[in-house]
């Protein structure tokens, strides 16, 4: 379980992390989701005591981070596949952790096992390390003390599809133990296929918390319309407009209609006499409705005292 | 805090030292200089002595002190050890694996402060055999090793060297960057210093005496003016101490 409690972080006068209430629950897995410079890092770093929050705090288990005496018993992290001494090999990396919290080595050898990194690839030094072998050795050191907390900061980055899945059938299981898993990514069709909870924040904000399904639902459906007689379908725009409809023309044949069933726009057409080649209903995805819960906050970094989007 | 915690952040500590080539590879370099360092000024002092018995004591040369003299210029590559060991967590972005396995900022810089001492130190103490072997032969009839003196002189700069590479870790957990720590060093080991002793000006001298570089060579000279070379030793000591508690200050207080 990790608690947020009006977490915040302010650099000078830019707020990356703004009054954050959020309960992450054990059990299942829960993205973290933000446009670029939403905060999302700077959180995992809070709660891992890395970072002072300016205001409110940051709990694992009910306790303060600095306060752990063996914290990788208590939280398992992965934040950045790269920082790992360039001469130091994956295997001493990991004794070292080993050693700083009553770890048996051996164990080191079983999350090594695990993450499928094999003697020859333990023994490389870091520099000669790929992204993808870094972040399974990241991912090897946040599994080393069994923490019934885990935190992945991007973990798919660098992977190969065989990887990816591999990531997601790990965070999967880890969840299905009872375990707290908490991973960001900007991927957001990663997202989808394993949060089971959504956070998402836009300039350190939150901008939803809730179940994966309900972000989907919540979000529009659009309709899509095609017909090869333009005027008709100008006419039929004219008409949903004036129903409170939004109506995007894509071209002179076809029309995207949010705010409207296909029930509707199709007895519209058939009142008017339009003759349609196409009429689907589609369904939002976590993309569309990810864009359409940070659209506000990306719009505003972009507004008249900003210089561009962040 | 229980001692098997301490113990693991020592362990891993020495984990991480002894685990890079560049740690073994700046103890080599240290032997290398203090065997060219103690065998030059050897020479010097043979080749400089102006009197024609050498039976009769006076312009006989110990090779304790060139040992000493020696540690001059030696120190600088056993300081990186010290300093290695945290700028290269900064450098590397290893500090924050670190500081999350062992979040007290205080603990990890102890941890640190035992290994880097420790093998500064040990490295120390090769250091000065080595120094030792080479100065006495080419010293020749000049020279002369009392042992118990020899061995005081040896641990005396183990000693000196183990209190350097924690007041270089100290400062480098404050400063962060290797190349200003080193900087920082070499004007408070040497330049400041000798900047204030130059005019030869009273009041200039005793607060050059102060710094660390000039404290701990009056310790391992063994004078006994302007104090005795204990209090030497205590102010280099405080140096050290100083440093790390900087260091200490700078972990807790700034994000990783």
């Amino acid at each position: 379980m990790i608690t947020l409690r009006g977490l915040t972080k302010r650099f000078g006068s830019t707020v990356a992390v703004d009054a954050l209430t959020v309960d992450i629950a054990p059990g299942r897995v829960t993205g973290f989701l933000g446009p670029n410079g939403a905060g999302k890092s700077t959180t995992m770093r809070m709660i891992l005591g890395l970072d002072r929050p300016t205001a409110g705090q940051a709990l694992v288990g009910g306790r303060a981070y600095r306060e752990l005496r063996r914290p990788l018993h208590e939280v398992g992290a992965l934040l950045d596949a790269r920082a790992i001494h360039p001469a130091r090999s994956g295997r001493a990396h990991l004794r070292a952790m080993a050693h700083s919290n009553g770890i048996p080595t051996r164990r080191v050898d079983e999350v090594l096992d695990t993450v499928g990194l094999d003697g020859r690839a333990a023994a490389k030094p870091g520099r000669t390390l790929s992204l993808g072998m870094g972040q399974r050795l990241g991912i090897a050191g946040a599994l080393l003390g069994d923490p019934p907390v885990l935190m992945f900061d991007e973990p798919v980055n660098g992977l190969d599809p065989d990887g990816v899945r591999w990531v997601r059938q790990l965070m999967r299981s880890l969840a299905d133990e009872g375990r707290t898993i908490f991973v960001s990514s900007h991927l957001m069709s990663e997202m989808q296929l394993t949060a089971d909870q959504l956070v998402v924040i836009g300039r350190g904000r939150l901008l939803a918390d809730e179940p994966i399904g309900e972000v989907i639902a919540r979000s529009t459906v659009a309709v899509r319309v095609r017909s090869p007689h333009p005027d008709g379908l100008a006419a039929l725009a004219a008409r949903l407009t004036a129903a409170g409809a939004s109506v995007e023309a894509a071209d002179r044949n076809e029309l995207t209609v949010t705010g409207a069933t296909a029930d509707q726009v199709g007895d519209l057409a058939h009142e008017l006499g339009v003759r349609l080649h196409e009429l689907s209903a589609h369904a939002a995805s976590l993309e569309q409705a990810f864009m359409e819960l940070t659209a506000d906050s990306v719009e505003y970094a972009g507004g008249p005292t900003g210089g561009g989007a962040r | 805090m229980s001692t098997s915690t301490r113990h693991g952040a020592v362990a891993a500590e020495w984990t991480k030292l002894s685990s890079v080539r560049s740690t073994w590879w700046t103890a080599l370099a240290g032997l290398l200089v203090m065997a060219a360092s103690a065998g030059q000024l050897a020479i010097y002092a043979a080749n400089d002595n102006t009197n024609d018995d050498p039976t009769d004591d006076r312009g006989i040369v110990t090779v304790g002190s060139v040992l000493i003299d020696s540690v001059e210029l030696t120190q600088y590559v056993v300081l990186a050890l010290g300093l290695l060991a945290i700028t290269a967590e900064f450098t590397s972005g290893t500090i924050r694996t670190t500081l999350q396995c062992t979040p007290s900022r205080g603990r990890v810089l102890l941890a640190k402060a035992a290994v880097a001492g420790a093998v500064t130190f040990a490295l120390g103490l090769l250091l000065g055999g080595v120094g030792a072997l080479v100065a006495r032969p080419v010293l020749g009839e000049w020279g002369s090793a009392p042992a118990a003196d020899t061995v005081g002189d040896i641990v005396a700069v183990a000693t000196y060297l183990a209190l350097i590479g924690v007041l270089a870790l100290g400062l480098g957990a404050a400063l962060r960057s290797a190349v200003l720590t080193l900087t920082v060093l070499l004007a408070t080991l040497m330049i400041v210093p000798l900047s204030l002793q130059e005019p030869d000006i009273d009041v200039l001298n005793r607060i050059a005496d102060v710094f660390p570089g000039v404290a701990g060579g009056h310790f391992l000279a063994g004078d006994t003016e302007p104090y005795p070379p204990l209090v030497g030793l205590l102010l280099l000591a405080g140096w050290a101490g100083a440093a790390l508690l900087l260091g200490r200050a700078a972990l807790r207080r700034r994000d990783a």
